[in-house]
């Protein structure tokens, strides 16, 4: 306790000098303007000072602890500890408006962001309360909704921002989230935001804890559970949204706010719900520091929003040793599992059987300039060398990731797990990354090299961290996503270089299997299929891990091997499957879902269906990024989202059981 | 012969002390109960029996120190319920007996026609049948205890640790499932130590007992024993008349 409080005096002190710090670095204290700030009495530095720096401080404090604000309530609404303002899609909805009125109607954005980005996130977050109300605004099924909507609007997003080129640059700049301040409205507006959005979570404090028993609980208590979980999002939202708006997406602060003040005992709802704000700021605002005290040293301008993980990463992982447990996610039953399929296996079989139909179809159907024709014999054989790796390497890919994600859903219990999360993909992609930057003329092999060796370090540092004792899933999720921020606030910064080798990697973070050889589709393909045999092998583990580990430890099962295990398996799947199209969010989080969805249950054959699912979503995906855009191509992993996300919504607001 | 042989057990979480050098034999071949007034430390003792929590001093089951057991043949030794089951997502009530196979076949081992028989043994002994296909998160609660009591049985372990299996069922069920264990243990030589709440029940359906209160041991002894109102003053702290049924069973109720 008293070490906690030493801690919790020098780190506001630390934050304090290192803003004094970029004050007196921007201007020498003796010229430091007075107050009230007249810009008529000031020279032309004292005003950048007043108008720029001062504002740009007072802007991180704030929207920092707008979102730790947010992200704290989402956290205790959705009972999930992973749970932040992009689960709900508020940010990436808010920017795909952006870029939307940038591109087709930009003269919408004379009257500012503000009112674009919001209705972006207004229309995100309908969507997924549009599901919601059926379910009481279940957890499970926001998260999916919302985990949808974010990778939708995300998807297309990107491939609207590459399809346009250069224009667009000033956005992906805008999507890394910048501070700069020409005046002090902003802080004004945030600042009504933090205080409006502080008064409802305290007004909404207790409820939420009478909620935190659970819902029959709740209701019991005569509390309306409906509403109070929508008043709760509806807040999280606008806090989110408003900060998207003003500055752009700022990633992790949401998420890991409330985590380390969890981590350093703020345990209880009320003091998390105000001790996560207070963190948020201090996080945003020594990055934001840090950064200005960068851009002054080397005259690059980075986007601080985006370059957060690189801070908060590590100081996560550091904290996580000390994190408490919290309530399992899903516990809630309010999404009555879909209806068993009786006979499995047959059905198993079918889809297969379809999926291969249809590749022979895909092969079969080309798109010349003068329409669609099935291709005569002459062609298909001189497509196919073409076609057929390109098709292999994107079914592979989908089987891997699928399985990546059902293991590690089975795993942690919890449905957000996907493989990114494993934060294999993060490290494969800063390799590439890296290699990319580094390198003048980078070869295929250079490439891939570093592709594979950022993915193992990351896989290492995770089963190291997870073969660890009594290491509750909950970490080893967190230290996945913290390190896959920290790999992305990395690239965020190449990218925000405005180098043009950044649209390379833009390129090959939406996925692509145009560029793969006979070969690679091949060893994609063994890798994966061996993967898919290994976790078939590993289908007790997978039907007993869900329960806890009280239970299966009872049976006898290793539980460290069992999960050092599992984890490396899904991480090879994803590492491999990222070399080879890029790191693609779509298929592993979504594909168990939509296995589970559609009836499959048992252990091992929910496992072969996420795997054929995911197969036949990313066989489609890659024949629908070949044709629509046709002579051009589009990043796979839209294809996979605009595919298999209406399919799922539609599954999710069915009425069921 | 002794089951358990417990001395000197200390268990601790940060900041309390949950046991306090506990010292006891427990016998083999014979249900024992656990009694004790709530936060006494009897679910502590035995997660602490099936190695879900860790202590200090030591612990003999079936003259191996715990510790010393392997994963596997402790799992084929013992089997443990624990008090709060978690949700099974999906999963039918075959299904999740059927892993209480695990420690038999493992993770690649072939389910074989003994697991076959074991699985059907179980669910024909708890009673779960009629809702073998069933989902196990669609069931009562008193269905749903069945079902993971069926898992335990499925396990075929000498040892049963059960925290409060009999919570959720109605009486006739409470009847049924005690019985059953009392049968299993004086039939085929297995035990059994249950956490039970209610004495009359412990008294009826139990050879020995063990009590706690505040994490220390303040009673052990056979059921006449334990049917004495100094003895459950003691652990309960609050008086109790002792009434005898005509056919000699003593019945306890607060006065």
């Amino acid at each position: 306790m008293n070490r906690n409080s030493t801690v919790s005096f020098a780190v506001p002190a630390a934050t304090f000098a290192l803003i004094i710090a970029v004050l007196v670095t921007e201007l020498p204290p003796g010229r430091w303007p007075h107050l009230p700030f007249l810009p008529g009495r000031m020279v032309l530095d004292q005003i950048g000072f007043a108008f720029g720096t001062a504002p740009r401080i007072a802007i991180a404090l704030v929207a920092g602890a707008v979102l730790g604000l947010s992200g704290a309530m989402l956290q205790a609404v959705l009972r999930n500890p992973i749970a932040d303002p992009s689960t709900l899609g508020i940010s990436s909805g808010a920017q795909l408006a952006l870029v939307v009125a940038t591109i087709f109607v930009p003269d919408l954005l004379v009257h500012g962001r503000w009112p674009i980005a919001m209705l972006g996130a207004a229309c995100a977050a309908a969507i997924v309360f549009a599901i919601g109300p059926r379910r009481a605004f279940a957890p499970v099924t926001l998260v999916i909704a919302g985990m949808l909507v974010s990778l939708m609007s995300g998807a297309i997003a990107t491939a609207i921002t590459l399809s346009q080129g250069e224009y667009l640059l000033s956005l992906v700049i805008w999507s890394g989230g910048s501070l700069v301040q020409q005046d002090w409205s902003g802080v004004r507006s945030l600042g009504a935001v933090l205080v409006a959005g502080l008064a409802a979570a305290l007004v909404l404090e207790r409820p939420l804890r009478v909620l935190s028993i659970g819902v029959g609980g709740a209701s019991g208590l005569g509390l309306n559970v409906a509403a109070i979980r929508f008043a709760v999002l509806a807040v999280a939202v606008v806090l989110a949204g408003a900060v998207s708006a003003e500055l752009g997406l700022i990633g992790f602060v949401g998420l890991a706010a409330p985590t380390i003040a969890r981590a350093i005992g703020f345990n209880s709802l009320r003091r998390n719900l105000l001790a996560a704000p207070l963190i948020g700021a201090l996080v945003l605002s020594v990055c934001d520091s840090l950064v200005i005290l960068l851009d002054a040293r080397l005259g690059e301008m980075f986007p601080t929003g985006a370059v957060t993980g690189l801070l908060g990463g590590p100081l996560l992982i550091a904290l996580l040793a000390k994190l408490q447990g919290s309530t399992p996610p899903g516990t809630e039953n309010a999404e009555p599992a879909a209806a068993r399929i009786r006979h499995p296996y047959r059905a198993l079989l079918l889809i297969a059987a379809l999926l291969l139909v249809g590749v022979v179809l895909l092969l079969l159907i080309g798109r010349l300039p003068s329409g669609w024709t099935v291709l005569d014999w002459e062609h298909f054989m001189s497509f196919l060398p073409m076609r057929l790796p390109r098709l292999i390497a994107a079914g592979a890919a989908g089987a891997a990731l699928a399985i990546a994600g059902a293991l590690l859903q089975r795993l942690t219990a919890n449905p957000l797990a996907s493989p990114e999360v494993l934060g294999v993909a993060g490290g494969a992609s800063l390799g590439y990354g890296l290699a990319v930057f580094a390198t003048a003329a980078p070869s295929a092999l250079m490439l891939n090299g570093a592709t594979v060796s950022g993915g193992i370090v990351a896989l290492v540092l995770v089963a190291v961290f997870v073969s660890r004792r009594d290491m509750p899933p909950e970490r080893i999720l967190l230290a996945g996503i913290a390190v896959s921020a920290f790999a992305s606030s990395v690239l965020a910064a190449l990218m925000a270089t405005g180098d043009p080798r950044a649209w390379r990697i833009l390129g090959w973070l939406s996925g692509s299997s145009a560029a793969i050889g006979m070969t690679g589709a091949v060893t994609l393909a063994a890798v994966a299929a061996s993967m898919w045999m290994a976790a078939a092998f590993a289908a007790r583990w997978l039907a007993i891990m869900p329960l806890g580990a009280g239970v299966a430890g009872g049976l006898g099962v290793n539980i460290p091997r069992a999960r050092l295990l599992l984890i490396l398996i899904a991480g090879t799947a994803t590492g491999v499957a990222t070399i080879f199209v890029g790191p693609l969010s779509f298929v592993g989080l979504m594909a168990p879902h939509m296995a589970s969805r559609a009836g499959f249950h048992g252990a091992s054959q929910h496992l072969h269906a996420t795997a054929l699912i995911g197969t036949c979503l990313m066989v489609c995906a890659d024949f629908g990024a070949r044709m629509a855009g046709f002579p051009y191509e589009l990043p796979l992993g839209l294809f996979a989202s605009l595919i298999g996300a209406p399919w799922l919504m539609a599954t999710l607001s069915r009425k069921t059981g | 012969m002794t089951l358990f042989r417990i001395r000197n057990l200390c268990v601790d979480v940060p900041g309390r002390r949950l046991l306090h050098d506990l010292s006891t034999d427990i016998p083999q071949g014979t249900v024992t109960a656990l009694i004790g007034p709530n936060g006494s430390g009897k679910s502590t003792l035995l997660k602490t029996l099936a190695r879900q929590m860790n202590g200090s001093g030591s612990v003999i089951f079936e003259g191996r120190e715990l510790s010393d057991w392997a994963r596997q043949d402790f799992a084929r030794r013992l089997a443990f319920l624990p008090q709060n089951m978690p949700p099974a997502e999906g999963m039918t009530v075959r299904e999740l007996i059927a892993l209480g196979r695990y420690p038999w076949h493992g993770a690649l081992g072939r389910f074989g026609p003994g697991d076959h028989d074991a699985v059907a043994g179980a669910m024909l002994k708890c009673g779960v049948e009629n809702f073998a296909d069933r989902v196990v998160d669609s069931l009562s609660g008193g269905e749903r205890q069945r079902s993971w009591l069926a898992m335990s049985v499925a396990q075929q372990a000498g040892t049963l640790l059960l925290d409060e299996p009999i919570s959720a069922l109605d009486i006739s069920h409470q009847v049924e499932v005690l019985s059953l264990l009392r049968r299993m243990c004086h039939d085929q030589n297995r035990s059994a130590v249950i956490v039970l709440h209610d004495v009359n029940m412990a008294a009826r359906f139990c050879d020995h007992v063990v009590a706690l209160r505040g994490g220390r041991h303040v009673f052990e002894g056979t059921t006449t024993s334990l049917m004495q109102p100094d003895a459950l003053g003691e652990i309960f702290g609050l008086q109790m008349q002792i009434l005898t049924c005509a056919d000699g069973t003593p019945v306890a109720f607060p006065t």
